[in-house]
C-alpha cells in the first residue's frame, strides 16, 4: 500500500513544493531585503542574470524532470511480471551522448554570455556613468557662503564612500567631502547616497571579515582586513533601504545590520552639511546637562566622539547626530514607531517608505541599549541578557581595555534617563 | 621475516593455538566479542564499525540541526543564545561532513570494495584498522569540545585559575565549518609567550586538531583503497570491468589524497598562528586572511565531490539492478566521474565570488563552474538512459535512488544558478546557498547513502529490512526534506543571510522559517525511523537469501553474511557485471584452485593500530587544553606523540603474523540461477 503511494506520487510530486512556494509567495517578494526587487542598476543587472538562469533551469527542469517522471511511469514492471534482465553491456549510444553534451554546453553558453557581461559591468563604475555621476556634475563645489565643498582634484571623480566594518557595526566615511575619522566626522550604520548617481564604495575592515550587502541596491562584496576591496552602487529610487552584514563575523553577526538612505542630490548636500555641524550646547540646569556630565564620568567619551562636546574617542560610533538616526546598536534597534512604520509600508506598498525618528522609541532604545546588564559570556559563565552579546561597549576584555562590565559600572534608572535625555539632544 | 608463526589450517580461528607476535606479546587472533571488534582487521567488520559510528554522528548532527531550526522557527527567538547557536551550526556542519557522510562512505568502501573486485581483504588490513580508530579519535576530540562547553555552562571550572584567566570561553567551535581567518585566527602582536590575541576561544583549537586527526584517518584509508583497487583485483577484473561504485571509490580516494594536503597545511598554519604566534593569517602583522580561503576551498570544493561521488557510485549500482538492464554508457559514467574529480580542483574560487577577486578570475571561475555541470549532467542523462526501456522494480533502495536523482538534479539546478557570479553575489551566504547544498548533500548524498544501506544491508547481515517501514521513512525524509529546504530558496532570495541566530519580525521571513522548521522535524523523524529500522533488522530482522535483488556484481555471489575470507576460492572474471552474466548469460565466473583444505591466509588481529590512534586522541585533547593554559597540558601532548610513535613502532615490530583458515570446498560456485529471477 505504502509502496504504491510513495513510488507513484510521493517521490515525484513532493519536490515541486519548493518551486510552488516561490511562485505562490509573489506578494512577499517585495520584502525589505528582497533580491528580486532591484532598485538600482547593479542589483538590476544581477537580477536579470539571475532570471536568465531561472529560465534555463525551468526549461531543463521540465525536460529532464519530465523524462524522468515519464521513464519511471512508463517502464515500471507490472505486478506479477517476471523480469528477465537484459545482458548487453551498456556502452551507451555515442550519438545520444554527444548530442546531450553539446546541448548542455549550448545551454550553458546561454547563461555564460550575460554572466560575463554582468561581471564586467558590476566590477567598477562604468565609463558612461562617470560622466553623469562625477561630483562636479551634481554637487556644487563652492556653496552659497563661498566655502569649498570638496577639493578641485576630485571634481571629476564619482562620490567615494569608505565603508569600515567592525564587530558589529559599520562606519561610513566620505573622504572627498571631509567626513572622515581624522576630521572626527564619521557616520555609523546609516549610509546616505544621492539618487541616480553612481557611487564607488571602498570596503575596509578593522577586525574580521564582514560583507556589505544592500539586496535591493547591489549584491555583496566582502570587507577583508588587509585587503582593499571596492564595489559600485547606485540607488534609483528615493527611500530607506535595509542592509546586513553577510559574512559570519562572530557572536553578534545577526545583529550587524545597517541602513541605506537614497536621497535626492540636493538633500544629500544638505545632509553632508548637517553632518559637519557640531552638537548644540546643552541647556544649563536641564536633565541633559546631567547626562552630559555622566557621559564624561562614566568614560563614554573615551570611545565615542561628540563634536562640539567631546573629542577624545574614535573607537565606538560617532554620536554627534545620534538623535537623527533611525536605528541604534548596529541597526538592530529601530528608532521609529513600529506600528506607524508598518502601516506606512502597507499604505505605500513598498518597504522604502519610512517614518521619521520617534523620540519616545529612541529614548526607550537608548535606555535598553546602555542599560543592558548581565555579563555576556565572561568567566562567570552566565547566559547573556545583552542586546548584542559580546559587544565591546560592555565587554572589552579582548582588547585589554576595560569595558563597562570590567569596571563594574552600573547605571541607576535616573542616570540612564539623564544619559538618554542628553543623547536625545544630539540631532 | 619469520613464517614460523603460521599455523596449520584451521576451520575456525577459535581453533588456533595461542600465539605470540615477534614482540612476544599475545596476538588477539582468538578473541571474540568486544575484544574481537576492537582488534579486528577484517574490512567487513571495520566497515560495519564505520557505519555504526557514522549513523550515530548523523543523528547527533541531526539533533544539532533541529536545535538550529527550533531557534529559527520564530523571529526574535531566544531558545539558544547567539554563542550557542554559532556553536551548533559549526558543529552541525562539521559533524555531518566529517563524521557523518565521509565515514558512511568509508563504511561502504570498506565493506564493498574487496568484495566487488574479488579480493579477500584490503591491501593493508592493519592500516585500515588504524584509519578507523583514528577517525574515532578525531570525532571524539571534536565532540569533547561539547563536554567542555557543558562543563563551562554548568560552572564546573569556575574555581580553576586557568579558567579565570580565559578571555574567551567558547569551548565548542563557533567559526562555521570553514572557519574563516582572522575570526578563527589572531590579530595584533604576539606577546612574549608567543600568544597573539584571538577572536575566539579554545573551541577553534578543538576544531583545528580534530579535523587534522580526521584528515590523517582519511588519507590513510585512501592510500589503502587506491592500493587495493589497483593491485588486488581478481584475475580478469580489468579496470573497465570494475563496478562503478569501486570506480567512484578510486576517484574519491585520489581526491582525498590530493585535496587533504591543502587543508592539512592550512590547519597547521592556523594552529601555529593561534598557539605559537605565527602570522600566516594575521592581517595586523602582514598575514593574509584571504590565503586561508584559498587553501580551505581548494580542499573544500573537492571535498564536495568526495561526499557526492560515492553516492553516485551507489546509485549507479542500484539503478541497473532494479531496471533489469546494464548501466547505460558505463565508460562515459566512469569517465565523467573522473572529469568531475579533475575539474573539482579548478572551481574553488566560486566559493569566493564576493571576496573581490577581480573581473578576470571571477569570469574564469564562473565558466569553469559552468563546465563542471556538463559531466554532472552526463551522469544524470546516463542514469535516465539506464532506466529507459528497462523494467523498474520498486524496492526501498530503488525508490531512494530515484529520489537521489531527483533531489540531486534540483540541487544541480541551483548550482548552475550560483555559477553565474553576478547572480551569486546576491545569493552568496544567504539561505539560497543553504538550500542549494542541502539539496545536493542531503537530498542527494543522504538519500544515495540510505539507498545503499537498504540495498546492501541484506548482504551485510543476511537480514532484510522491513520494506513498509522503509517506505514510510523514505516518504517522511523526502517530504520533510522538501518542506525544510524548498522554502529556503525563497528565504535566501528574500535576503535572509545564513549563520544569523535570529531575525526581526517584519522582514517577511517568518512564515517560511516556521514551515522549514516543521519540515526539519519530519525529516529528523524520518531519518531516525530509517536508521532504527536498520538497527532492528541487524539483530532481529527476517533472514533472507544471499542474492535477494538479483544482483549484478561479485558480492552477491557470496553467502550472507559474508564469511571472513570472502571468497572460498578466488574468482576469475570474464565480463563486466560478472555475477549477472554468470547467472543469466554466457560468461561464467571461474574459480582459482586455492582455499579448501590448504586454507586461506588471514591477517592477524592487532592492538597496535588502536594504540597508535589512541596517541592521536591524547594529542588532540592536549593541544586545546594547552591553549586553555591547563597546567601540564603540554606534557600530555608530548605523551600523546610518544604513544603514537610507540604504537607505530610496535606495529612495525610485531611481524605480519597471519594464519590459515580452511574454506568449505563445495562453496566456491555461487548460488543457483533459479532463485534469482524475481517477481514484483
Amino acid at each position: 500500500m505504502f509502496s504504491r503511494f510513495f513510488h507513484r506520487v510521493g517521490i515525484l510530486v513532493l519536490p515541486f513544493l519548493g518551486l510552488l512556494m516561490t511562485a505562490c509567495s509573489r506578494a512577499d517578494l517585495e520584502v525589505r531585503q528582497s533580491t528580486l526587487d532591484p532598485k538600482g542598476p547593479v542589483a538590476q543587472v544581477q537580477y536579470d542574470v539571475f532570471m536568465d538562469t531561472v529560465y534555463l533551469v525551468i526549461v531543463l527542469f521540465v525536460l529532464v524532470g519530465g523524462l524522468l517522471v515519464y521513464a519511471v511511469a512508463r517502464f515500471r514492471s507490472r505486478p506479477g511480471e517476471v523480469v528477465k534482465p537484459k545482458l548487453e553491456e551498456g556502452h551507451g549510444n555515442p550519438l545520444v551522448e554527444i548530442g546531450l553534451i553539446t546541448a548542455s554546453i549550448g545551454a550553458l553558453v546561454f547563461i555564460a554570455i550575460p554572466t560575463l557581461s554582468a561581471i564586467w559591468y558590476t566590477d567598477d563604475v562604468p565609463q558612461e556613468a562617470v560622466a553623469t555621476s562625477k561630483l562636479s556634475a551634481w554637487y556644487p563645489r563652492v556653496d552659497a557662503s563661498g566655502k569649498e565643498n570638496y577639493a578641485k582634484e576630485v571634481a571629476d571623480q564619482v562620490l567615494e564612500i569608505d565603508v569600515i566594518g567592525k564587530q558589529w557595526w559599520f562606519r561610513f566615511e566620505y573622504p572627498q567631502l571631509g567626513l572622515t575619522s581624522d576630521a572626527k566626522r564619521t557616520v555609523p550604520n546609516e549610509i546616505y547616497i544621492p539618487r541616480g548617481k553612481a557611487v564607488r564604495i571602498n570596503l575596509r575592515s578593522e577586525d574580521v571579515i564582514h560583507s556589505f550587502w544592500i539586496p535591493k541596491i547591489a549584491g555583496k562584496v566582502d570587507l577583508i582586513p588587509g585587503r582593499k576591496n571596492y564595489m559600485w552602487i547606485q540607488g534609483d529610487e528615493v527611500g530607506h533601504y535595509y542592509g546586513q552584514c553577510a559574512e559570519f563575523c562572530g557572536d553578534s553577526h545577526a545583529y550587524m545590520l545597517f541602513r541605506c538612505e537614497v536621497v535626492e542630490p540636493e538633500v544629500f548636500a544638505q545632509w553632508v552639511k548637517a553632518q559637519k555641524t557640531d552638537a548644540v550646547p546643552v541647556v544649563a540646569g536641564s536633565k541633559a546637562e546631567k547626562g552630559k556630565a555622566l557621559f564624561a564620568a562614566k568614560t563614554c567619551a573615551m570611545c565615542h566622539n561628540i563634536s562640539g562636546h567631546f573629542g577624545a574617542g574614535n573607537f565606538g560610533p560617532d554620536l554627534t547626530h545620534i538623535a537623527s538616526r533611525k536605528s541604534l546598536a548596529g541597526a538592530w534597534l529601530d528608532n521609529r514607531d513600529p506600528k506607524a512604520q508598518l502601516a506606512l509600508e502597507l499604505k505605500e506598498k513598498n518597504t522604502e517608505a519610512s517614518m521619521p525618528v520617534d523620540s519616545a522609541q529612541l529614548k526607550a532604545n537608548l535606555i535598553k541599549w546602555i542599560g543592558s546588564s548581565g555579563v555576556a559570556h565572561g568567566a562567570d559563565g552566565k547566559p547573556t541578557a545583552d542586546v548584542k552579546p559580546g559587544n565591546r561597549m560592555h565587554y572589552y576584555k579582548m582588547f585589554n581595555v576595560v569595558g563597562l562590565r570590567e569596571s563594574h559600572q552600573k547605571f541607576t534608572d535616573e542616570e540612564l534617563d539623564a544619559l538618554a535625555e542628553y543623547l536625545l539632544t544630539l540631532k | 621475516m619469520s613464517h614460523d608463526t603460521h599455523h596449520a589450517p584451521v576451520a575456525s580461528k577459535l581453533d588456533l593455538a595461542p600465539e605470540r607476535s615477534d614482540l612476544g606479546l599475545l596476538r588477539p587472533d582468538r578473541s571474540t566479542g568486544l575484544m574481537d571488534w576492537l582488534t579486528t582487521v577484517d574490512h567487513k567488520k571495520i566497515g560495519i564499525l564505520y557505519g555504526a559510528f557514522a549513523m550515530f554522528f548523523f543523528l547527533l548532527g541531526g539533533v544539532e540541526a533541529l536545535a538550529i531550526r527550533t531557534q529559527l522557527a520564530r523571529p526574535d527567538n531566544d531558545f539558544v543564545t547567539a554563542r550557542m547557536y554559532n556553536q551548533l551550526f559549526t558543529m552541525h556542519g562539521t559533524t555531518m561532513i566529517f563524521l557523518g557522510v565521509m565515514p558512511l562512505s568509508a563504511a561502504f568502501f570498506n565493506f564493498l570494495v574487496p568484495l566487488q573486485i574479488g579480493a579477500r581483504d584490503v591491501a593493508f588490513p592493519r592500516l585500515n584498522a588504524f584509519s578507523l580508530w583514528t577517525f574515532v579519535a578525531g570525532s571524539f576530540v571534536l565532540n569533547a569540545s561539547w563536554l567542555f562547553e557543558f562543563g563551562h555552562l554548568a560552572g564546573w571550572f569556575k574555581d580553576f585559575a586557568w579558567y579565570k584567566s580565559l578571555v574567551y570561553t567558547d569551548f565548542a567551535p563557533a567559526n562555521g565549518w570553514f572557519s574563516y581567518a582572522p575570526l578563527s585566527g589572531t590579530f595584533g602582536q604576539a606577546d612574549a609567550a608567543l600568544h597573539a590575541p584571538r577572536f575566539t576561544g579554545v573551541g577553534t583549537d578543538f576544531w583545528i586538531i580534530g579535523i587534522q586527526i580526521l584528515g590523517v584517518a582519511s588519507l590513510a584509508a585512501s592510500f589503502n583503497f587506491i592500493c587495493t583497487i589497483v593491485n588486488m583485483r581478481a584475475k580478469g577484473m580489468t579496470m573497465m570491468r570494475l563496478p562503478v561504485f569501486t570506480w567512484m571509490t578510486l576517484v574519491t580516494s585520489f581526491l582525498i589524497i590530493l585535496a587533504f594536503p591543502a587543508i592539512t597545511v592550512a590547519l597547521i598554519q592556523l594552529m601555529f598562528d593561534r598557539q605559537f604566534g605565527a602570522n600566516f593569517f594575521n592581517p595586523s602583522a602582514g598575514g593574509q586572511p584571504i590565503l586561508w580561503q584559498h587553501l580551505f576551498w581548494i580542499f573544500g570544493h573537492p571535498e564536495v565531490y568526495i561526499l557526492v561521488l560515492p553516492a553516485m557510485g551507489i546509485v549507479s549500482e542500484i539503478l541497473p539492478t532494479f531496471s533489469g538492464k546494464s548501466l547505460f554508457g558505463y565508460p562515459i559514467i566512469v569517465f565523467s566521474g573522473a572529469v568531475i574529480g579533475f575539474l573539482g580542483f579548478a572551481v574553488w574560487s566560486h566559493h569566493m565570488f564576493t571576496t573581490g577577486l577581480g573581473a578576470v578570475p571571477t569570469a574564469a571561475f564562473a565558466l569553469l563552474t559552468m563546465a563542471i555541470a556538463v559531466p554532472t549532467g552526463v551522469k544524470i542523462f546516463n542514469w535516465l538512459g539506464t532506466i529507459w526501456g528497462g523494467r523498474i522494480r520498486f524496492t526501498p533502495p530503488m525508490v531512494l535512488a530515484l529520489g537521489f536523482i531527483w533531489m540531486f538534479m534540483c540541487g544541480g539546478f541551483s548550482g548552475v544558478m550560483h555559477s553565474s557570479a553576478p547572480a551569486d553575489s546576491q545569493q552568496q551566504d544567504s539561505y539560497f546557498v543553504i538550500a542549494h547544498f542541502h539539496y545536493v548533500l542531503l537530498g542527494g548524498v543522504l538519500l544515495g547513502l540510505m539507498a545503499g544501506l537498504y540495498f546492501w544491508f541484506p548482504k551485510i547481515f543476511g537480514r532484510m529490512p522491513k520494506a513498509s517501514v522503509a517506505y514510510v521513512a523514505s516518504g517522511m525524509v523526502i517530504l520533510g526534506f522538501n518542506l525544510a529546504f524548498g522554502p529556503m530558496h525563497y528565504l535566501g532570495l528574500a535576503g535572509m543571510p545564513r549563520r544569523t541566530h535570529t531575525y526581526h519580525a517584519g522582514n517577511g521571513w517568518e512564515t517560511w522559517n516556521f514551515v522549514a522548521t516543521i519540515g526539519a522535524f519530519i525529516l529528523g523523524i524520518g531519518v531516525f525511523l530509517a536508521f532504527a529500522n536498520l538497527v532492528w533488522t541487524a539483530f532481529k530482522g527476517e533472514k533472507c537469501a544471499s542474492d535477494p535483488w538479483d544482483g549484478r556484481t561479485l558480492e552477491w555471489s557470496l553467502p550472507s553474511p559474508v564469511p571472513e575470507y570472502n571468497f572460498a576460492r578466488s574468482p576469475i572474471i570474464s565480463a563486466r557485471d560478472a555475477y549477472i552474466e554468470h547467472k543469466h548469460g554466457g560468461h561464467k565466473i571461474g574459480y582459482e584452485n586455492d582455499g579448501g583444505e590448504a586454507g586461506v591466509h588471514m591477517p592477524s588481529q592487532s592492538w597496535m593500530p588502536m594504540l597508535a590512534s589512541f596517541g592521536f586522541l591524547i594529542i588532540g585533547m592536549g593541544m586545546p587544553m594547552m591553549a586553555m593554559s591547563v597546567p601540564h597540558a603540554g606534557w600530555m601532548v608530548i605523551a600523546g606523540v610518544g604513544i603514537l610513535f610507540t604504537g607505530i613502532w610496535l606495529w612495525a615490530l610485531e611481524g605480519p603474523g597471519g594464519y590459515m583458515l580452511k574454506t568449505p570446498t563445495g562453496s566456491a560456485s555461487p548460488s543457483p540461477v533459479s532463485a534469482t529471477t524475481s517477481t514484483h
